[in-house]
């Protein structure tokens, strides 16, 4: 096996586009496959040592909004530690595996693995999230809603690498919020997840994206409740109201994790709470389970 | 019972500990010899059918891989198991009865060698259509999966007349239950390392090295002694480090042979899972008939387990059901019929609790469906019913002492309700009792003899030797205690030997929560030998009589003036040259079982470990999720030993009962297991654990050391009932089968609403 | 290759390949057993190290990445002398080892815990140590340890015991 350390993206690049070797981020999915056999590449790219590719800041290009760009490269603990953030994106950060899993593994290699449950996954569609993607060639951007084209797959060629994830201020702006549900309290991979981005004026819900994992192939954006919810105000909010339009959007299946019946319950709850978490932002209220 | 004690009942640091915080305790896995060699063994991959042709020609042909075995290659007969006649095969040449059986074993330079050598042995199955249920397996024209039958053991207990007590009965309830399939989750994997020599050297995680040798000399075809195995620090076990560590050791040590080169075989997780043993799954009927004033007077119980491939413990799980399905209760008739069968599935054996969690959990259902209908408050039936001091049990045994169930009732009822629990539009709450009784020690279940040795030195420190391991329960801890008690000394001079078949007597089994009762008493009673002789000498020194001797504080102090005192080392020196003996091996023999065999009336066990626990638990109806507000766990142990060694069994069991009940379940599909990993199959983590609050009641045992009975088990089965019950009484609708998972209490939420 | 690490505040060169795992370069290179392999994907955490003061998992972390970088193992943590760091002895004191393979990465986190939070609340212990799975104690004995570290760690605080 060949081990690449690039230390520069246009490195990177050329190497993935000579080599057509695998991108080793954090590598807390990839040696996990490695261990399993799943996948034997016979060269790896470490892109860990980009500097580049790592950190969160605002960028202010011309006249243009700004914009928060994310490193592909930042590590999902500094993601949900960071205060630059949109709620919902560090709540779903800070939901992936365990403390050691998020110190390893990136936002980057979160995207990338494109498993229907990851938790980053979700928050990123509601915040309108582009991914930079980088080639040879130069970058092309897409969008969120659009990268993600099945389980574990997107639309990465082989050759591209995601250099940066941008969120348009408008989105942090919003307010947001994520719930997840897994087998288990801690450590958990989650059975279904939500985030919510709402901009909420004297109660009223406007600009609402609701995106939801792990209850279809790909994360979803559900557009019927968005545009229900839209102008409705964050008082009158219940979970039997939100109930039809979820379940018109969610396409879930029973595996190993759970059923098709509870996914499509509890996505009703979890929508609900995340709705009602940003409903009470304002007030400070960080964990809107026990109020709710 | 000691009336004045110094040491036992404190607050005592493991023994063994500080080799744990500091990370130089040796497991298996962490030995490291010259020219060692792995083994990683190719699995069937299909539940059921018959070996065509292996061909190990591809594995050889892997780099680094340097030996192949197959079951030809076991020089002895190719079996291993529990009770006679064996039926499980080291490696299957044969017939495959489960997924997980192993088939060969493949030996590298290096373990990824080894691996990739296993997946290149070219196994050719005809497949059969595997029997996966125990209904499939007792279908009339179901296939052999052994040539005895699908039948693998089958009791009946009888006491009085059931049929004739329904009639009389003014309420009957009827049920069925269900249990699932539960991993025992040790976080160290199995691992053995086999040593050549003259003599075979084994260094294995286990829990019963005295069996493990035994079954690996006979399938080396050497002599017992020719074999020395020395149980490395054990990272769990539960149960499960038995069958398996027979397995793999017996490889190693071939293969160690063939090679004449150390062989170390360390199970993946996955191979943890789906390769031993599990917690058999459970289907209870039972039928209790009761008084209006609540008195039960009959109960009626069928339980057939689903053992999997092959025997292992299931002959004594099923003993071990059919005495415990009446639960702790005075019940005049009893009829239990406990059936074990084989099914193309992995096999089940010993996991803590050893089939009472099962028909606790069904048991204790149908007490609070009882309860109910009697409109009794659920504390208050189990008040009636509960055991006392000569009562007679499900098998007419009789104990006049240390029956402490409804002391453990009483300490729950006095036990305010927790503040809060106020239901809103969204959560409601519930509270659940369970009671339990766990028969202690081997019983029914088997001869039960534990050889213990105490030696002083000259500086009067002082080493116990023991066949039973420590295996995170704390029993060196216990052991030292009690030989640091009866010798007056500091714990701190007391060391316990690892075990080393060589070193130490064979102790039988560590099961069966028999450690501190069974071992602690040879102990006691092999330190007492040591006292003798200290008491003797130290009675010549101050001229007086020995009966005027006491041993404290590490002197022998003269009762009727304690001035007068000396220091243990001179008197252990003084002994030493006087020829006094300071070391003495000594056996401990349970009164042993004596039982019809027909009916199971009569004396099964030593003693009883009795509980009670409460569970307060707030449910959030629209994701079924729970939140245990409050766990009161209260067991009559006899005594204390050390009480934190007594909670960590209480909180560790409770914890593991309430996966059972809540979070854990294999899953198979076609016979294979689906969740073999950490991710899928969910060990409760730290955000899971419960509020545990342990309650002792000390209603001392007289066949336990201080009158100490075993308590590491009882907690299993009682969390596991309780949080039944309780989430039963949130949700207003009873549950049937564990676990009871959040799918299940949304379920039952949309079903209750629509009654 | 060489890969040239500082490990337990010494600088160490290993022999081995960039992918291979950090767990088996302790182990196996370095002879440092006290990291233990449960699980092999990230999921029991009985492997955790600190790599630059924050816990991972070692069998889930390529030796190319540690390259100048700090890595501090359960060996690492007790004083020269041989006495014990005040987590490893709350740990003892408060009962929170049983079978103690889970131990070395309990005590990992809770080290990389305590080291950026001088009196964490119950609700954080169980954070930083949600990766860390056990299957003896049921926990709550770990956490009171944790807690009880954290009072004797505490500046001021009489490190004599409790």
């Amino acid at each position: 096996m060949r081990y690449l350390k690039p230390t520069s993206i246009h490195e990177a690049a050329d190497a993935l586009e000579s080599s057509r070797g695998t991108i080793l981020a954090g590598g807390t999915d990839l040696c996990v496959y490695m261990a399993e056999g799943v996948c034997q590449p016979e060269t790896l790219i470490d892109i860990s040592g980009i500097d580049s590719m790592r950190g969160i800041e605002t960028i202010q290009s011309g006249r243009e909004e700004a914009t928060v760009r994310i490193g592909a490269g930042t590590t999902v603990a500094e993601v949900a530690a960071s205060e630059a953030l949109p709620d919902c994106l560090r709540q779903g950060a800070q939901a992936v595996g365990s403390p050691q899993i998020r110190n390893l593994g990136t936002i980057g290699g979160n995207v990338c693995n494109a498993s229907p449950c990851g938790d980053t996954l979700t928050p990123l569609l509601a915040l309108d999230a582009r991914f930079v993607l980088r080639s040879t060639a130069g970058t092309r951007t897409v969008e969120s809603e659009e990268f993600f084209t099945g389980p574990k797959q997107t639309v990465l060629d082989p050759h591209e690498i995601l250099e940066f994830i941008e969120l348009p201020s408008a989105s942090c702006a919003r307010a947001s919020a994520f719930r997840m549900i897994g087998n288990r309290k801690g450590q958990a991979i989650s059975q279904v997840n939500a985030a919510v981005s709402v901009a909420i004026v004297d109660g009223v819900m406007s600009d609402v994206r609701v995106a939801v994992g792990s209850v279809a192939p790909v994360p979803l954006r559900l557009a019927g409740l968005e545009e229900l919810l839209s102008g409705k105000t964050v008082e009158d909010l219940h979970p039997a109201n939100l109930r039809d339009a979820v379940l018109e959007g969610v396409r879930p299946i029973d595996d190993v994790r759970s059923t098709a019946t509870y996914r499509q319950e509890v996505t009703v709850a979890l929508v609900f709470d995340a709705l009602a978490a940003c409903g009470g932002q304002r007030s400070g209220q960080d964990e809107g389970a026990g109020a709710w | 019972m000691v009336s004045s004690v110094s040491v036992i009942g404190k607050r005592i640091r493991k023994v063994d500990g500080r080799e744990m915080v500091t990370g130089e305790a040796k497991f298996s896995g962490d030995y490291i010899f010259p020219g060692m060699v792995y083994g990683t063994v190719k699995r069937a991959g299909v539940p059921a059918g018959r070996i065509k042709s292996i061909d190990v020609t591809p594995a050889n042909a892997v780099p680094g891989v340097v030996d192949v075995l197959v079951a030809a290659d076991i020089p002895g007969p190719n079996l291993i198991g529990i009770l006679p006649p064996l039926d499980q095969p080291v490696l299957a040449s044969d017939e495959i009865r489960y997924a997980g059986e192993s088939v060969a074993l493949v030996v590298a330079e290096s373990a990824e060698a080894a691996r990739r050598g296993a997946q290149a042995v070219a196994v050719e199955i005809e497949a059969y259509e595997p029997i996966l249920t125990v209904d499939a397996a007792l279908a009339p024209d179901a296939r052999k999966i052994h040539e005895t039958g699908n039948v693998t053991f089958s009791k009946k207990l009888r006491k009085g007349e059931v049929e004739s007590a329904f009639e009389r009965a003014d309420i009957l309830v009827e049920g069925d239950y269900e249990t699932s399939f539960q991993e025992h989750a040790y976080l160290e994997p199995e691992t053995v390392c086999a040593v050549p020599g003259r003599r075979f050297t084994l260094y294995a995680s286990c829990q019963s090295p005295f069996h493990i040798r035994g079954h690996v000399a006979a399938n080396l075809g050497v002599p017992a002694s020719s074999v020395k195995v020395i149980q490395a620090n054990t990272g769990g076990s539960f149960g499960g480090k038995d069958d398996v560590a027979t397995e793999i050791g017996a490889l190693a040590c071939i293969a160690a042979q063939r090679l004449n080169r150390p062989v170390m075989i360390a199970h993946e997780r996955k191979e943890s899972i789906v390769g031993s043993n599990l917690r058999h799954a459970a289907r209870i009927h039972i039928k209790t008939g009761a008084l209006k004033d609540g008195r039960i007077i009959a109960r009626e119980v069928r339980v057939l387990l689903d053992g999997g491939a092959y025997a292992s413990e299931s002959p004594f799980v099923t003993m071990k059901t059919l005495i415990h399905a009446a639960g702790p209760y005075n019940i005049e008739n009893v009829s239990v019929e406990s059936t074990s069968i084989y099914t193309n599935k992995t096999y089940c054996g010993a996991f803590r609790g050893f089939g009472v969690p099962q028909v606790t959990f069904a048991s204790e259902s149908q007490i609070d469906e009882l309860a109910e209908k009697l409109g009794l408050d659920p504390l208050e039936i189990r008040r009636i019913n509960g055991l006392r001091a000569g009562d007679p049990n499900a098998t007419g045994q009789i104990y006049e002492q240390s029956v402490g169930l409804l002391e453990t009732i009483e300490e729950i009822a006095k036990r305010p309700e927790p503040a809060g629990r106020k239901d809103d539009d969204r959560h409601v709450h519930g509270t659940g009792y369970a009671a339990v009784a766990q028969g202690i020690s081997n019983g029914a279940e088997g001869i039960d003899v534990t050889g213990a040795s105490v030696q002083m030195s000259q500086d009067g420190s002082v080493l116990v030797g023991i066949g039973l391991t420590e295996l995170g329960q704390g029993s060196r801890t216990v052991y030292a205690l009690i030989a640091a008690e009866v010798l007056g000394v500091d714990v701190d001079s007391v060391s316990v030997r690892s075990v080393d078949t060589d070193a130490v007597h064979d102790s039988g089994p560590t099961v069966a929560s028999r450690s501190t009762t069974v071992g602690g008493m040879a102990v006691h009673k092999a330190a007492s030998e040591v006292k003798k002789s200290l008491v003797s000498m130290a009675a010549l020194m101050m001229k007086t009589e020995g009966e005027n001797i006491e041993l404290r504080d590490g002197f022998a102090v003269l009762r009727t003036d304690e001035s007068a005192r000396i220091p243990i080392a001179s008197v252990a020196t003084a002994a030493y040259w006087t020829g006094f003996p300071l070391m003495n091996l000594a056996f401990s023999k349970a009164p042993e079982a004596n039982f019809d065999d027909e009916t199971h009336q009569g004396d099964v066990y030593i003693a009883y470990n009795y509980g009670t626990h409460r569970m307060d638990v707030r449910v959030d109806t629209l994701t079924g999720e729970v939140t245990v507000l409050n766990h009161l766990a209260a067991h009559d142990v006899g005594r204390v030993i050390n009480p934190l060694g007594l909670e960590g069994q209480v909180e560790g069991a409770s914890l593991m009962g309430f996966g059972l009940a809540h979070m854990e379940r294999i899953q198979y599909v076609d016979g294979i297991i689906q969740n073999a990993n950490f991710a899928d199959y969910a060990v409760p983590s730290i955000k899971d654990r419960l509020p545990t609050a342990t309650i002792t009641v000390e209603d001392p045992n007289p066949t336990g050391p201080f009158g100490a009975k075993g308590a590491g088990e009882p907690p299993v089965a009682a969390t596991a009932a309780v949080f039944a019950n309780a989430v039963a009484d949130a949700v207003g609708v009873r549950f049937t089968r564990l676990p009871i998972t959040r799918e299940d209490i949304l379920d039952a939420l949309k079903r209750g609403n629509h009654d | 290759m060489v890969i040239r690490f500082t490990c337990n505040g010494r600088a160490v060169q290993v022999e081995a390949e960039p992918e291979a795992r950090v767990i088996d370069v302790l182990r196996d290179g370095l002879r440092l057993t006290g990291t233990k392999e449960g699980c092999g994907r990230g999921e029991c955490g009985a492997c955790t190290v600190l790599l630059d003061g924050k816990p991972v998992n070692a069998c889930l972390l390529l030796a190319g990445k540690i390259v100048d970088r700090d890595v501090v193992t359960i060996e690492g943590i007790a004083g020269e002398d041989g006495s014990l760091h005040p987590i490893q002895e709350a740990f003892l004191d408060t009962g929170a080892v049983q079978c103690g393979f889970c131990t070395p990465g309990m005590i990992l986190s809770a080290k990389a815990l305590l080291d950026e939070i001088d009196t964490p609340g119950v609700a954080e212990v169980e954070e930083a140590l949600a990766g860390n799975l056990c299957r003896c104690t049921g926990y709550g004995k770990v956490v009171d340890a944790v807690l009880a570290a954290s009072r004797r760690m505490a500046p001021g605080a009489d490190r004599g015991g409790e």
